[in-house]
């Protein structure tokens, strides 16, 4: 399996290790009244669908970076790959 | 006092050398190396003449050379500074970035062809799961070899240096010969 990523290219994906869920980025806030249910969400739950799925890779063998690949369960087809770095700080502009 | 001696990463006296075919395996134990990043926002420096390389590249300089690491983060290369306090000399000509001391963490082998590209590129097919049509002149990347780490720069040709962590010198040192040996 070949994972595109953004900086260089086509690398092999033995050349990254796995983390799950790219929803592990939105950590919940642990100052706010319900943080005890949204930690136990955020840190049991998860959600383990067919089809897409966005997730965190991390370079290990490389630049060491972390990437949101978005990835087809099913067919283990690449769709996207990101810079979860540039991503995050997209998100911190949203909000 | 204890009369100490340098010893090499293999813990030999000399550097190592194996010479078999039209290839050529030296360790260069004179290589100085220091690690360069930069904060958010900050700018690439030039260090002793040397600018920073882009993504994937290699660059030499009259003093010093640098390759890219990582995304605002380089690897500056003094060779035959090995016995030098290379960070702090990189530390002065950039002293608003972090700079790290990286000498002792890493062994370099020098592989050299001496009959054109293709032994050199024949060892790094069996080594490594690179794609070489993007691995010309002035490239540097890191990749698994082995399963261990290793930078990869192609300083010409026919000369490419291999980096590991200095711990795994002696499995290095073993894979790059074999398969040289079994090349042949």
């Amino acid at each position: 399996m070949l994972i595109p990523h953004p900086l260089l290219g086509l690398r092999d994906a033995q050349e990254f290790t796995y983390l799950g869920d790219a929803s592990l980025l939105n950590r919940p806030d642990a100052s706010s009244p319900d943080a005890a249910v949204a930690f136990f969400d955020y840190v049991y739950l998860r959600d383990n669908p067919a089809g897409v799925h966005r997730e965190l890779w991390f370079h290990e063998q490389g630049d060491r970076s972390w990437l949101i690949v978005t990835r087809n369960t099913l067919t283990h087809e690449i769709l996207n790959a990101e810079l979860a770095c540039e991503s995050a700080v997209k998100s911190e502009v949203l909000a | 006092m204890t009369d100490l001696m340098a010893i090499t990463a293999l813990g030999a006296v000399a550097p190592y050398e194996f010479q078999i075919g039209g290839l050529v395996i030296r360790e260069n134990t004179e290589l100085a190396l220091a690690s360069l990043s930069l904060g958010r926002g900050q700018g690439a420096p030039t260090i002793l003449g040397t600018s920073m390389p882009d993504v994937g590249q290699w660059l030499a300089g009259p003093e010093v050379s640098a390759f890219w690491t990582a995304p605002n983060q380089w690897f500056i290369e003094g060779e035959g500074r090995a016995h030098e306090d290379f960070a702090a000399i990189v530390k002065a000509a950039a002293p608003d970035c972090a700079v790290t001391e990286q000498t002792d963490g890493w062994v370099a082998f020098d592989v050299y062809s001496n009959d054109g590209f293709k032994p050199l590129e024949g060892l790094l097919e069996k080594l490594v799961n690179i794609d070489l049509n993007g691995f010309g002149v002035g490239t540097a990347l890191r990749t698994g070899l082995h399963h261990m780490s290793v930078y990869l720069i192609r300083r010409s040709d026919t000369h490419v240096t291999i980096m590991g962590m200095r711990t795994f010198a002696a499995a290095l040192c073993h894979a790059l010969e074999s398969t040289a040996v079994r090349l042949r």
